[in-house]
């Protein structure tokens, strides 16, 4: 919260001399900018090849992570593709990924 | 070293990107809420669309950034109508802002609601240091900027711009002598109205020693027709006259309003031969351009593409021209309710 007192003739700056008496905090601040909304996705739900492959993007940890997923999966008699794919833009759709 | 909360909040919009260029008020929740209580909106009311982007434009983001422009939650009712008429599709919002012409969003604010407000409509008009002005100016230059660029992802491509595109609000004279500016775009005459047009940088049109009505409608008239003006490609935008009270006083002894726009449509005209020779006239034009060889060419394709707005301080003979952006093809007028 921000007090204003005046010490000299009003309207000439700087006549106010402002105070800082405390400050907001944690509260969240609204995003300003529309973004696009992405074009809809279709997902089969019953996949036509029982095969998992694995798209990797560079998350943090992500290729130890997917090579436990690999190995959890074999477990359970699921066929995982060996090689992980890798994309370098999560956000964008890519089509041009070798078929599974 | 003591540090601010609300300093570094700042700092973070800025950093992410969420500013004109100048330090913004945070948008915290609670003053969009407030900002959206007074536009009369819900959050997730779609307020516009840009289609061909596949964006959606809600109240949120309209409020947001009225509050970071630094506007009072009692211009509520105005920034609504603002909001409405900068997100129409006819205003072409996004073309104004990636145009290589480097547009400005010029906002009219006329009728009561000058007064009503305090909007600054004496003395500097075309850059009153009010905070009703500035902050109303800005909230539009803003919403082109955060709305016209594909969330983030088109570029703006202005060659030069203009300093308008940081705020370019004008608010007109509560009295005048022709009219409120609104009553040229249909609206009746006591209501309050706020019209937008994108447009380039005002031209000054001066003359001091001329003493009849002609004289000062002669100099505009020139002004409208210098070899640089856009207009002579297409005419599609046309030009919005601003007359403050000593030009006004000259001018409206001799002339009603209709009958300036006439006599400027009549005298801004230039040889279409010269343009050619200056290389402002396609060689081999087009057909919507409308050239015809050896005829003298108006900037404006019909009269009704020029509009006055009264406003300015005395003590000085000055008027202006502002030129529309050549794809400046929609004024919008959207009354204040």
């Amino acid at each position: 919260m921000t007090q204003a007192s005046s010490h000299g003739p009003s309207g000439n700056p700087p006549a106010k001399q402002l105070v800082s008496c405390g400050d907001v905090s944690c509260e969240l601040m609204v995003d300003p900018i529309p973004r696009p909304t992405p074009d809809p996705i279709t997902i089969t739900l019953k996949p036509r090849v029982a095969r998992v492959t694995f798209v990797d993007h560079h998350k943090p940890n992500s290729r130890l992570v997917m090579k436990y997923a690999q190995a959890v999966l074999r477990d359970r008699g699921i066929e995982v593709r060996d090689d992980i794919l890798i994309k370098d833009d999560a956000s964008v759709r890519d089509r041009g990924l070798p078929p599974p | 070293m003591t540090t601010y909360a609300t300093l570094e909040d700042i700092e973070n919009c800025m950093n992410n990107g969420w500013t004109d260029g100048l330090p913004v008020i945070p948008p915290y929740g609670s003053l969009v809420d407030a900002m959206l209580e007074a536009m009369g909106w819900q959050a997730h009311d779609v307020v516009g669309e840009i289609p061909s982007q596949n964006i959606v434009i809600r109240a949120e983001k309209a409020a947001a950034t009225a509050v970071m422009a630094g506007c009072k939650v009692e211009y509520g009712a105005l920034l609504r109508a603002l909001t409405e008429a900068v997100l129409d599709p006819a205003f072409n919002l996004s073309g104004v802002e990636v145009t290589t012409g480097g547009a400005a969003v010029l906002v009219i604010v006329s009728g009561p609601v000058v007064e009503d407000l305090g909007f600054e409509h004496g003395s500097n008009a075309l850059g009153a240091n009010c905070r009703a002005n500035a902050t109303v100016g800005r909230f539009a230059q803003m919403m082109r900027y955060f709305c016209g660029r594909g969330g983030g992802v088109l570029q703006s491509h202005g060659t030069i711009g203009h300093p308008g595109r940081i705020s370019f609000c004008v608010a007109e004279h509560p009295h005048t002598e022709w009219g409120a500016y609104h009553t040229q775009h249909g609206l009746p005459e006591g209501v309050s109205a706020v019209t937008v047009m994108s447009t380039e940088g005002p031209n000054s049109s001066n003359n001091h020693y001329g003493d009849t009505g002609a004289q000062v409608l002669d100099t505009i008239a020139d002004c409208l027709c210098h070899f640089g003006q856009t207009a002579w490609y297409y005419r599609s935008g046309g030009f919005v006259v601003v007359i403050p009270p000593d030009h006004m006083a000259l001018v409206a002894r001799d002339f009603s309003r209709a009958q300036a726009v006439e006599y400027i449509y009549a005298q801004a005209r230039r040889q279409t031969d010269d343009l050619e020779k200056v290389g402002r006239i396609a060689k081999a034009p087009i057909a919507f351009a409308e050239v015809v060889p050896g005829e003298l060419r108006s900037p404006l394709k019909n009269p009704q593409q020029l509009t006055f707005v009264e406003c300015g301080g005395t003590g000085g003979r000055f008027s202006a021209v502002i030129p529309r952006w050549v794809g400046s093809t929609h004024a919008v007028c959207k009354q204040i309710v």
